[in-house]
């Protein structure tokens, strides 16, 4: 029973990356239209920027923390600028193949930057155990599911009270309306871009202490990312939050009772069980037909 | 007229290639002769019928997979494992298109990626069938006989390549038959305007699975070409970067054009060849020049030559 809660709370903390990184994933899907394959090099930067914060700028664990939202949200910028501004107007299509060439781009700029040797990142609170009862985990890998739990309150904050949330989420629903309604299409864009990034990248940062950063390090994450965002639906936030969450645990606890190769299979599973019965997601509203 | 002898002489100058050069200048060109045959099959069902597929790299891994498992357990030549990569890959593809008949757009996509990211973890976790992450090895194509009458040997690479080369120069010409056929006419009409083509009569089911078959059983004997060329098949061979890739070769060179995705087949595999003095940054040019190249000149190459022209 004891080491089922610890599986739990491992589970917990690789969810909270989950959800960390779909949950801009489907906010960037279900604002802009744009399905962002360079979602994972967010991640990745946010991973680097955490390093040089902490053992070239020598900053503590929270202004590092401040530091890698700071940088990614930069990042976010500059992929709106890239991904979305020169593709208005244009199908999917478009966005989706500037968004390989970037990602492309940025690992291979990391690796010849960084590179290929895997990092870790270390820090003041890496070596601070934490007991909750029966679960045992180090101060840095606690810090995943709390700056997940805070990031993701302040974001649903933010999305239901304030005028930028309300224009966002007007932009989900229509675009050209909420144009006719004088929502700032270009601003939301860019805002939208930069809390993508800026989650993925805290998340890049604060899994660094328990996996390695290496420049192809977003691939696989992109692609539970995306994983996540489907069995949430695309672009429901709650849904990706709940269903990256539920990621994690199960595949910590398939890991732990059936097979570790298994880890990743379940995932799939489950991604195969839900296209055949809900195709819109397990939170998803029905897609709309012509 | 013209593009028959154009072709003709593309052809014969590919054939005679080999005696040219060396062998590692022919693997470039087999490459390239296999991403021809997945771009040109991508845009039957993309770029002809509009139905957005980011599952490329799926099918030609099933392909690749069917012929290393056949020559594994069966001890089958590549005669045998072209229309089984075929069939095996053409299977799924209208498994696939069953879901796509219902989604469009972003979801589409979402959808086939997910179904490549299922068949990649699928090949790479199942190891007792698949041979896991270290994937599978193949022996030589060796002779090839026909109820024990040994016909001829494909022992070098020389003649693997013109193997390579008659099998492109079949699928591009059935691909080419299919896409200005009726039913090529269908797909294009589906693509235009989906509810105007089922308002003529037309079976827009029946023309999405065919364009989603068509596209896949190609990239099934891209894969059996390729499995057969690197004497084995890993994972990583047939991750979502090789769809991409092939999405980008199509895009680059032009949707619903039938030379475009030619082109941007051939552009997009000698490119980081010619960048070979700046080894160190060919991926990251390549990544750059796909976003620049995406950004101005969306309709692709051929496209934008065509209606340079028509203006």
């Amino acid at each position: 029973m004891d080491l089922f809660l610890q599986y739990i709370a491992n589970g917990v903390v690789i969810g909270s990356t989950y959800v960390l990184v779909a949950v801009g994933l489907t906010l960037i899907f279900g604002i802009l239209g744009v399905v962002n394959f360079a979602h994972g090099e967010f991640y990745m930067l946010g991973g680097y920027a955490g390093i040089m914060a902490v053992t070239v700028l020598g900053l503590p664990v929270l202004p590092a923390i401040g530091f890698v939202l700071a940088t990614s949200a930069i990042v976010g910028v500059a992929a709106e600028a890239i991904l979305h501004k020169p593709m208005k107007n244009r199908d999917a299509t478009s966005s989706i193949i500037s968004s390989f060439g970037l990602a492309v781009a940025l690992q291979n700029a990391a690796l010849i930057a960084f590179g290929p040797q895997p990092q870790r990142l270390q820090t003041s609170f890496s070596t601070i155990p934490v007991e909750i009862g029966p679960i045992f985990l180090p101060l840095q890998r606690l810090m995943i599911p709390i700056m997940m739990v805070v990031l993701i309150s302040v974001l649903y904050v933010v999305l239901r009270y304030t005028w930028t949330g309300r224009s966002l989420r007007a932009m989900a629903q229509h675009q050209t309306v909420a144009r006719l309604c004088g929502v700032q299409v270009e601003r939301v864009a860019v805002v939208t871009f930069m809390v993508g990034a800026a989650l993925a990248g805290v998340a890049g940062m604060l899994m660094s202490s328990v996996f390695l950063v290496y420049p192809i390090v977003g691939n696989m994450i992109a692609l539970k990312a995306f994983t996540v965002v489907i069995l949430g639906g695309m672009g429901n936030v709650a849904g990706a939050a709940v269903a990256g969450l539920v990621l994690g645990i199960v595949e910590s606890l398939t890991s732990a009772y059936i097979s570790n190769s298994m880890r990743d299979v379940v995932g799939f599973i489950v991604v195969i069980l839900v296209l055949l019965f809900r195709p819109q997601g397990l939170f998803g509203k029905a897609v709309d037909r012509s | 007229m013209r593009n028959i002898s154009l072709s003709l002489a593309g052809i014969l100058l590919l054939a005679l290639l080999p005696f040219g050069v060396g062998g590692y200048e022919v693997n470039v060109a087999m490459v390239i002769l296999f991403y021809v045959i997945l771009a040109v099959g991508l845009d039957l069902v993309s770029g002809y019928c509009g139905q957005f597929s980011f599952a490329t790299g799926a099918f030609y891994g099933l392909g690749a997979y069917t012929a290393a498992i056949m020559n594994r357990d069966l001890g089958t030549s590549v005669f045998v494992n072209l229309p089984a990569g075929a069939l095996v890959a053409g299977l799924f593809g209208l498994l696939l298109g069953i879901p796509a008949l219902r989604l469009k757009g972003h979801f589409l996509a979402i959808v086939t990626i997910a179904f490549q990211t299922i068949v990649y973890l699928i090949i790479s976790q199942w190891t007792s069938f698949t041979g896991g992450q270290v994937g599978l090895t193949m022996a030589n194509v060796g002779p090839v006989t026909v109820f024990g009458v040994t016909l001829f040997e494909i022992a070098s690479l020389r003649a693997y390549y013109w193997l390579t080369l008659v099998m492109t120069v079949i699928c591009v010409f059935a691909a080419w038959r299919l896409a200005n056929s009726r039913l090529g006419r269908e797909w294009i009409a589906i693509r235009d305007d989906e509810t105007l083509a089922a308002a003529v009569g037309l079976d827009t089911t029946r023309g999405k699975l065919t364009a989603f078959v068509a596209s896949a059983a190609l990239a099934g004997i891209a894969g059996v070409l390729t499995a057969h060329s690197l004497r084995g098949v890993t994972p990583d061979d047939f991750t979502i970067w090789i769809s991409a890739t092939v999405v980008a070769m199509m895009v680059i060179g032009g949707r619903g054009t039938f030379i475009g995705p030619i082109i941007g087949a051939i552009f997009l595999v000698l490119m980081p060849e010619f960048l070979g003095r700046f080894a160190e940054y060919k991926m990251l040019i390549y990544g750059i020049l796909l976003v620049v190249a995406i950004t101005v000149m969306p309709e692709g190459v051929v496209g934008r030559l065509r209606q340079r022209s028509a203006r």
